[in-house]
């Protein structure tokens, strides 16, 4: 796992919240793009965009579409390398029983090794 | 939510149907059978059950995601639905030629794939 | 190295992502709000990177802290920003 992460060649980085702005679904639809042209999409969440895992998330208020979906049709994309910075999930004060999909915690000092390992890194 | 351009429109039993300028339904309500024969018509597929399969793979993966799939995602879904035989992007090429996903797609009632060429 | 561009202030939550993303040689360049980060008060924030930030003049001269700025923080103008970018990597920016 631990090397699957460090190959893949593209790393997307969601660090805003779900429904407060549009920046999290947009770093999404740029996941699936890469996926859907056959690159290795890496996902690293940080900060706010933590909560983007969340179970039980649902429409916004006025029916907007929420990225939850999204983020269950990751598989259908191949897109199975989910990280989750530590920090920000012990600052929310969040575990990954309370995630919609499986993740693999990542300690602050990986970060920038994650970003320096990565061809392409993208940050939303 | 489909495009809400409305281009044409394609008669059916007396109701006007609108459709986008790419020949999308403009409203996924408006969705039957007979649609999409009619649609399919336009491409020159006469639907058999083989389509009709993945036409209920594609509306199923719509119910649960809220988007239409790329290429790579249906063939991916084809295959865990009906078997490892038809989830392959030639069987799917052979149906709906040129481009499957969106192809699929319209004749389906969905939303143009966003993520796909 | 990577190039890290800020333009969050001192007080965001985002400057402690920047931070953990940066490895041991990458720089980090202030932008915008981001350049309140080159008042002396604040260095303490940057400790783990001392030494590799930079902020960019225009965007200090618009909210007048050009001569306050820390010693230790160096001040580029567009054309340093351009210099930064070519002697790195790549750029992430963090926002």
């Amino acid at each position: 796992m631990q090397d699957e992460t460090r190959h893949g060649d593209l790393l997307v980085i969601l660090r805003h919240a779900p429904h407060g702005s549009s920046w999290l679904k947009e770093g999404l639809d740029v996941a699936l793009v890469a996926a859907a042209f056959d690159r290795r999409v890496t996902l690293l969440f940080m900060g706010e965009g933590i909560t983007a895992l969340l179970e039980g998330q649902q429409a916004g208020p006025l029916g907007q579409k929420g990225t939850a979906p999204t983020l269950a049709m990751l598989e259908m994309y191949d897109i199975d390398s989910l990280l989750v910075e530590k920090r920000g999930m012990e600052s929310l004060g969040l575990s990954d029983e309370q995630f919609m999909l499986p993740v693999q915690g990542v300690d602050a000092d990986r970060i920038a090794e994650l970003l320096a390992s990565h061809a392409l890194v993208l940050n939303f | 939510m489909a495009s809400v351009e409305i281009y044409r429109y394609i008669s059916l039993d007396e109701k006007n149907i609108p459709l986008d300028p790419e020949g999308f339904l403009v409203d996924m309500e408006d969705w039957s059978p007979e649609v999409a024969e009619r649609l399919a018509e336009e491409e020159g597929i006469l639907l058999s059950e083989e389509h009709w399969e993945v036409l209920r793979v594609l509306r199923e993966f719509y119910a649960r995601f809220e988007q239409a799939p790329a290429m790579r995602p249906l063939v991916k879904a084809v295959g865990q639905a009906l078997g490892p035989d038809k989830g392959r992007s030639m069987h799917l090429m052979k149906l709906f030629p040129g481009s499957p996903a969106k192809v699929g797609a319209r004749l389906a009632g969905l939303p143009k794939p966003t993520n796909c060429l | 190295m990577l190039l890290h561009t800020l333009n969050r202030s001192p007080l965001s939550p985002v400057l402690d992502q920047a931070l953990a993303g940066m490895g041991p040689e990458d720089r980090l360049l202030l932008i915008e709000d981001g350049v309140l980060g080159a008042l002396p008060a604040q260095q303490a924030r940057y400790a783990s990177v001392a030494g590799r930030v930079y902020a960019l003049h225009e965007d200090l001269a618009s909210r007048g802290l050009l001569g306050l700025c820390d010693p230790t923080v160096r001040v580029v103008d567009i054309e340093g920003f351009v210099a930064l970018t070519e002697e790195c990597e790549r750029t992430v920016s963090w926002y």
